[in-house]
């Protein structure tokens, strides 16, 4: 790792300031930028903390019914706090990775990063969130734009996502033998005016929505309802881990099972 | 070794250092990394020589304190470096048994030694072995024109032939039959080691070897590409076992055939895990799915990752 400066904002204004001079980052719980800096792939020069913002800390529920989640508020925190508002986002935090990973690693780092193996993507997809940010609020349908590619520009940081509490939900993560991360995860989310479904770990461009199984379960909300559907196989990542077709067949049994356990 | 054409001696050796108070020091050719030795080398002196198993220290791993061993591999540490110390023992006992004739006045050959006693055999003349160790060190009556002070010896091993543990390893899985994945329901191993000296040690040596091996069967890859590069370079994508890939295992050593040219009669148990459960695990996928009427898959390139055990039944 290279030298680098260190500073620990106070407000989102003190850290919106820091990230402005020269190649200052921001940094979440630094669960992937700092293995990233020890591999001497990145060289920010000013690490900014956004860990000791109170503002950007915690779960509530607003007067919208809306799950509103600080974007430095750890998954472990999301685990807990948000169990007894929205069962299934919680869930998914409880298994992003080990108790040492959800302790350090946040809602807005993972966002931001937008790796196309992760797992919050999904949810705020599949949610239909809103992406607050120092500057702006972002649907999440304008907000993931490719593998590790996200609508936020330079210096702008993610300070509050907004969760529209759906009445049935659930997320299904098949994972990669190795990481863990999945190679393929569901979100499935049933609201009245429609169902949302998001698929991460699966296609090359990041985290997207299956279109066609959404009308299908908005019509009949049943696992059976996606029997006649099928993924193409086309944009799907393919690795050691698993071939393109392996994937796309799992977005229908994962899409089917979360289906099965939110019902 | 050297015998069965491998042109090397493969002995290992040990020092059995006895101290004027009776405690003893063992230094050990062969090198402990987690196998246990200081507890079952430790278990082995003090039975041999009726003593406490407190009162002995392995020493192992220092070049600068053991003497030249070939180490610890191939199962062989207890065999081969036991075997050594076993010898070694015995030549601490013959010299006892000189000391004990000197100070109970008797003939050498009229000595026994059991339960840690030097005695005249059929009397109730006996000296303890802490004093022959303390008259060993501190020679007062003591034959000086014929034998040396101390008690300390060395020997070196040499077997003359393999061990040959035998057993039989059981695995049922299950098989998701959307996804590939295999979960192991049960795995249970019965191996004969011959005489085993510790079987928690024993048990401990199993359940690593077959954890190892599971994670060798369902996990664990190294892949490179066309290119050469390598995929797996770190542990996001290669893929150790973790205590929830595993089952609780049943193992068994109750059958129990000594091996017959080692003093002590013990069989290698260190590989058995790992070379047992690979296939044990591949052919539990293979059977489970011949059961389930794929009848064409009847082999699977480890590692049985979901991916290819999906891939494998499309076929
Ligand atoms: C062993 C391991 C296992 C993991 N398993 C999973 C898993 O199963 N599922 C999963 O989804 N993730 C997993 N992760 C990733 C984890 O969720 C990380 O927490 C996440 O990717 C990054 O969050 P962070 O807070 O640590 O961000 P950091 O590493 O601090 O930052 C990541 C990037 O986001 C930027 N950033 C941070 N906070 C903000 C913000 N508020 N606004 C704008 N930009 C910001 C940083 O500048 C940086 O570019 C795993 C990580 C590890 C190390």
């Amino acid at each position: 790792m290279y030298n680098f400066e260190f500073a620990k904002a106070k407000t989102i204004a003190d850290a919106v300031k820091a990230l402005s001079s020269g190649d200052a980052q921001a940094l979440g719980g630094g669960q992937t930028l700092l293995p990233t800096m020890k591999q001497r792939l990145a060289a920010p020069t000013t690490l900014v903390s956004l860990n000791a913002i109170p503002e950007m800390i915690g779960v509530c529920v607003n007067d919208a019914g809306e799950v509103c989640i600080g974007g430095a508020t750890t998954h472990a925190t999301v685990a807990r706090e948000a169990a007894a508002h929205y069962p299934a986002l919680a869930a998914l935090a409880s298994h992003i990775g080990d108790p040492a990973v959800r302790n350090r690693g946040t809602i807005g780092g993972s966002l931001a990063n937008n790796d196309p193996s992760a797992c919050y993507p999904a949810a705020a997809l599949g949610s239909g969130a809103v992406i607050k940010t120092n500057a702006r609020d972002i649907a999440a349908d304008d907000y993931f734009l490719g593998m590790f590619t996200t609508a936020l520009d330079e210096g702008e940081i993610i300070t509050e996502v907004r969760f529209p509490v759906p009445q049935k939900a659930n997320y299904q993560k098949f994972v990669q033998p190795a990481s863990r991360f999945a190679l393929v995860g569901v979100y499935v989310a049933k609201y009245a005016g429609g169902v949302r479904v998001a698929v991460t770990g699966a296609a090359s461009d990041g985290v997207f929505r299956w279109a066609e199984a959404e009308a299908a379960l908005s019509a009949d909300f049943a696992a059976t309802a996606l029997d006649a559907l099928a993924v193409p196989g086309n944009d799907m990542i393919a690795d050691l881990h698993g071939s393109a077709d392996y994937r796309a067949h799992l977005v229908k049994v994962m899409t089917k099972r979360a289906v099965a356990a939110a019902a | 070794m050297g015998q069965l054409g491998s042109r090397v001696g493969l002995y290992d050796a040990a020092t059995v250092r006895v101290s004027a108070t009776g405690t003893i020091q063992v230094m050990t050719g062969a090198h402990s990394h987690g196998q246990g030795h200081e507890t079952v080398f430790a278990q082995v002196v003090a039975d041999k020589l009726g003593i406490a198993e407190a009162a002995v220290e392995i020493v192992h791993g220092d070049t600068s304190k053991i003497p030249f061993g070939m180490g610890s591999y191939g199962s062989r540490s207890l065999a081969v470096c036991g075997s050594a110390m076993d010898r070694a023992l015995d030549k601490i006992i013959a010299k006892g048994k000189k000391i004990a004739a000197h100070m109970l006045e008797a003939a050498e050959g009229d000595i026994t030694f059991e339960n840690g006693s030097f005695s005249v055999t059929g009397t109730d003349k006996a000296k303890s072995f802490g004093e022959i160790a303390f008259s060993a060190y501190v020679p007062h009556n003591y034959p000086l024109e014929t034998l040396e002070p101390g008690l300390e010896e060395t020997a070196f091993y040499d077997p003359n032939n393999f061990t040959y543990p035998a057993g039989a390893y059981l695995c049922e899985v299950e098989i998701d039959p959307d996804t590939g994945k295999v979960t192991i329901c049960s795995f249970t191993c019965a191996d004969d080691f011959g005489n085993v000296m510790n079987p928690m040690v024993v048990e401990g040596q199993v359940h690593g070897g077959v954890a190892q091996g599971i994670g060798q069967a369902l996990v664990e890859h190294t892949a490179y590409d066309e290119n050469g590069q390598l995929l797996t370079a770190s542990y996001m994508d290669y893929a150790m076992p973790r205590a929830d890939d595993l089952p609780f295992y049943q193992v068994d050593h109750s059958c129990v055939t000594p091996c017959s040219h080692n003093p002590l009669g013990v069989k290698g148990c260190g590989e058995a895990g790992a070379i047992g459960s690979p296939p044990a695990v591949v052919n539990a996928v293979i059977d489970a799915l011949h059961r389930a009427g794929m009848d064409h898959v009847d082999h699977i390139d480890m590692p049985l990752t979901p991916a290819r055990v999906w891939a494998a039944m499309q076929a």
